[in-house]
């Protein structure tokens, strides 16, 4: 069990590592193309991303939406139920936090927070449910569907913060500030970073825990590898995957009531520039292994912080972060492929010496 | 040999991390019937893709009436005269047996439009030179196995070819077809001058119908030898590199007590249409109860109901006297029911999880494997597995291996480990060998009848005649939904259970003559 240093392994880690590099050589070469050094250019986004407290600060911060979302998907895509609708979770766990924000200012801080925290996993778990059991039930495609959803949350939330919630003082695309007490304190001077790190660990070692080493986390694998087999086994397959659903939407409505506590102190109409999908490339990149998650996310974190100041400092494009992110995909996806190719050309040549020997 | 048609020399075939051919050489002579047997993975079906095009061999050459030849497509073989039929047909099934058959040489009218009298006329006369007979106008799909096989032989046949290959053709047939198909090999061979190459692991037809047979180990080529000359022993000793005893396995006689019961079950198949008519028997402790049929009479969806993976629209099914109607997986692994899928890849184990995981399957939620249900306990789960995978000899370096890596046999074992460490009173054993070598085979077949002598109540089902018979105590006989006979396994013959499985029903003047 749990041998996480297999062959298979020790080799995806490899694959990974080579992607990696030869996609960060890919953005070399298109600097070199544009004129620009790579080493001033890399330069600029290390120091971005790791330069000194502040830039440290907002690369983690960055990673906390990341994470989030990425074992969100981490936990649905190992179950073998699809959840791509973490974006429209996001939104409604971000609008359900924030309106626990302005409504309820009375409450004092711990329970305030903890309660805005359960309205907006409730949310995303609730928006996770419906398509979990259209699948479960009918048959219905939940990749399908929880993109679909996401339009009708995004819009839907669109619609509350301009109409219903649109603060008394003119509209602002987002909601009034949430009362004083629901802010999570931040950490380092300038940055965005907050406390809602220390409860992103929290989940992670949680969902590391229960993907890992609890029963319900080898049920979940089995189901996702082989319905069949697990309901074979006395697995209720349907079951497992609707949970599987509602922790990933939870997830998602979690990072979203991070986003408003902890950075922006209301609810924005466009307040997530694509979390979840980026959280999504982070999941699949490390094939939903959730240590990998977390490690995946600082290095996407680092790569969006960094891309920024590498921007203003060299004046080369912040996308081609976009780029890299793109080919690591790429190389992931061929993986198999490469490996297949690797493994014939070791063969020939060992054929081949043999066959020297033979001869000789 | 006087007249060597095809002649490999030294064939190695590698594939990643596989010898599957290690420089076999292999004569064919003109108008002969060559038997190759090997247990799986022997690399017959190899040999024979390389002498067909599909795969280009590592080394070695291949002669064709003496001259050199590079076979590197079926196109080539087939210009050469060499064809080739599947295990699995490659028919399509809404079209008519004439299309099919000339299906890729179409008849044409005008150069464009495919002649469908033509072509029909041409399959009417291949059809009568050989002897295969078949209508021209059925759908494929309304037809039986036997007859899509005389249509797979019929489609290669048409090419023109003179040497035919056939992959195993009697796995999917009734001993009747079989014996029709032996007639038309023979009647191929002798009246019209072909050449015949049949695969096979039955060492029963390599004697009824070849002239010579070579055996393969391995990936080696053991050797040829005439098939007078040989008997089930020495084969048998050739294929498995030592010697296989084919005794008769000894029987405990317990007292019998009803553990599981069934009346009238109807269920339907995967298309919605009644796979099962009305199925009503009994299941003993201490009993091996064997299920005979030709596959696709209501087996699979039988296993199912029984184990909770399909659902049944009437009758009862109780186990030991508790109603076990329409419970789901879990509940019936409750009430003591144990299950070796026919489907050991799709149903049995998951190939992406380590053969430690899958020995889990069913204890992964209990004492003392998982503390409250929740904390799973690495040590005990490897304690578990190491002693499985010793007590039931599954070849592999640790328990760590993705199962996936594990060849057939070693998967099947896999799973007989666990579905026989639940200890459960009863079993139902689905096609339990099918696609296993020799050795396992034995070893599979030990481990039931161990089971049947320790009291447990077995429901055995095979698409293996030889099997039933070595197996079971009591034998019903399923044809299109319905038990159409009961026999005890030492008072008919084969041929009789034969017609059974074809449709023939027990009429009273004939009762007097079953058991029980």
């Amino acid at each position: 069990m749990n041998s996480r240093f297999s062959n298979e392994n020790i080799e995806y880690l490899i694959s990974l590592t080579l992607s990696i590099t030869a996609s960060l050589l890919i953005g070399a070469l298109i600097m070199m193309a544009n004129g620009r050094s790579p080493v001033v250019g890399y330069g600029a986004l290390l120091r971005g991303a790791f330069g000194g407290r502040y830039n440290i600060a907002n690369t983690f911060a960055k990673m906390v939406p990341l994470a989030l979302t990425g074992l969100a998907t981490a936990i649905s895509f190992r179950s073998g139920i699809f959840n791509i609708g973490g974006e429209g979770q996001l939104y409604l766990g971000a609008f359900a936090a924030a309106y626990v924000g302005i409504t309820f200012t009375a409450l004092p801080k711990g329970l305030g927070i903890a309660l805005a925290i359960v309205a907006g996993i409730l949310a995303g778990g609730l928006y996770a449910y419906v398509p979990g059991l259209l699948k479960v039930k009918y048959k219905i495609d939940e990749v399908i569907t929880t993109i679909m959803l996401n339009s009708v949350a995004v819009l839907f939330t669109s619609y509350l913060v301009n109409y219903p919630f649109a603060p008394a003082r003119g509209k602002l695309n987002g909601t009034e500030i949430i009362a004083k007490q629901f802010h999570l304190s931040r950490l380092i001077r300038l940055s965005t970073l907050n406390t809602s790190i220390f409860f992103m660990g929290l989940m992670a070692l949680l969902m590391y825990y229960l993907m890992e080493k609890t029963s319900a986390g080898y049920n979940f694998k089995l189901v996702g590898q082989n319905p069949l087999f697990a309901r074979f086994g006395g697995i209720d397959d349907r079951r497992q995957m609707i949970m599987a659903m509602v922790i990933s939407g939870a997830l998602c409505g979690l990072a979203g009531v991070f986003e408003v506590l902890g950075v922006h102190y209301r609810f924005l109409q466009h307040i997530s520039p694509g979390y979840a999908w980026d959280g999504m490339l982070v999941a699949l990149i490390v094939r939903n292994n959730p240590i990998g998650v977390i490690i995946m996310s600082i290095f996407f974190g680092a790569l969006k912080t960094g891309s920024i100041a590498m921007e203003n400092a060299t004046s080369i494009p912040s996308e081609l972060v976009l780029v890299i992110q793109s080919i690591i995909i790429l190389f992931i996806a061929g993986e198999r492929g490469f490996k297949d190719r690797f493994n014939e050309l070791k063969l020939r040549r060992k054929i081949k010496q043999e066959a020297g020997e033979g001869d000789a | 040999m006087t007249d060597i048609l095809i002649r490999a020399r030294n064939i190695s075939k590698r594939f990643p991390g596989v010898l599957a051919n290690d420089r076999v050489n292999l004569d064919i002579a003109r108008g002969e019937i060559h038997a190759i047997v090997g247990e799986n993975g022997a690399g017959k079906s190899t040999l024979m893709n390389i002498i067909y095009g599909l795969y280009e061999p590592t080394e070695g050459e291949i002669f064709f009436e003496g001259k050199p030849v590079k076979i590197n497509s079926p196109l080539v073989a087939i210009n050469l005269g060499i064809g080739m039929v599947h295990q699995h047909f490659m028919l399509l099934p809404s079209l008519t047996v004439a299309e099919n058959i000339v299906l890729g040489m179409e008849p044409r009218k005008n150069g464009i439009f495919m002649d469908m009298k033509a072509a029909i006329s041409e399959v009417e006369k291949l059809s009568e030179t050989y002897g295969l007979v078949v209508d021209p106008n059925q759908r494929v799909e309304t037809l039986s196995v036997g007859i899509q096989q005389r249509i797979e032989i019929l489609k290669v046949l048409y090419k023109g070819v003179d040497v035919l290959i056939l992959d195993e053709p009697t796995a999917v047939l009734t001993p009747q077809e079989t014996d029709d198909l032996f007639q038309v090999i023979r009647n191929l061979v002798r009246d019209l001058g072909k050449t015949v190459i049949i695969i096979t692991h039955k060492l029963q037809e390599v004697l009824a119908i070849s002239h010579r047979v070579s055996v393969m180990r391995q990936g080696r080529m053991v050797g040829t030898l005439e098939t007078k000359d040989a008997d089930e022993r020495i084969l048998a000793e050739m294929m498995v590199g030592r010697e296989v005893l084919f005794k008769q396995l000894h029987r405990e006689r317990l007292p019998k007590r009803e553990v599981l019961s069934t009346r009238d079950i109807r269920a339907r198949d995967n298309r919605g249409l009644f796979a099962l008519n009305g199925i009503s028997f009994n299941l003993k402790a201490g009993e091996i109860l064997g299920i005979a049929g030709v596959e696709g009479n209501g087996q699979t969806e039988l296993v199912e109901v029984l184990t909770g993976l399909r659902e049944m629209e009437g009758g009862t099914f109780t186990v030991n006297g508790v109603d076990a109607f329409n419970k789901s997986p879990r509940e019936i692994r409750g009430m003591g029911i144990a299950h070796i899928p026919e489907d050991r890849l799709a149903t049995g184990l998951s190939r992406e999880a380590t053969i430690s995981e899958n020995l889990l399957m069913g204890v992964q939620d209990r004492e003392p494997y998982s503390i409250k249900g929740v904390h799973m306990d690495n040590r005990r789960i490897r304690d578990r597995s190491d002693r499985l995978i010793e007590e039931f000899d599954i070849r592999t370096p640790t328990a760590d291996i993705l199962a996936g890596n594990l060849s057939g046999g070693n998967m099947q074992k896999m799973i007989i480990a666990r579905e026989f460490s639940f200890d459960t009173p009863i079993l139902i054993v689905a096609q339990p060998t099918r696609g296993i070598d020799v050795g396992a085979i034995e070893f599979v077949h030990n481990q039931i009848i161990e089971k049947r002598n320790a009291g447990v109540a077995i429901l055995l089902v095979s698409a293996d005649l030889d099997e039933i018979f070595r197996l079971s105590d009591r034998i019903l006989t399923l044809y299109e939904g319905r038990i159409t006979g009961e026999f005890s396994s030492d008072e008919i013959s084969k041929r009789d259970i034969g017609l059974y499985m074809t449709g023939k029903r027990i009429d009273s003047t004939e009762r007097g003559a079953i058991h029980e």
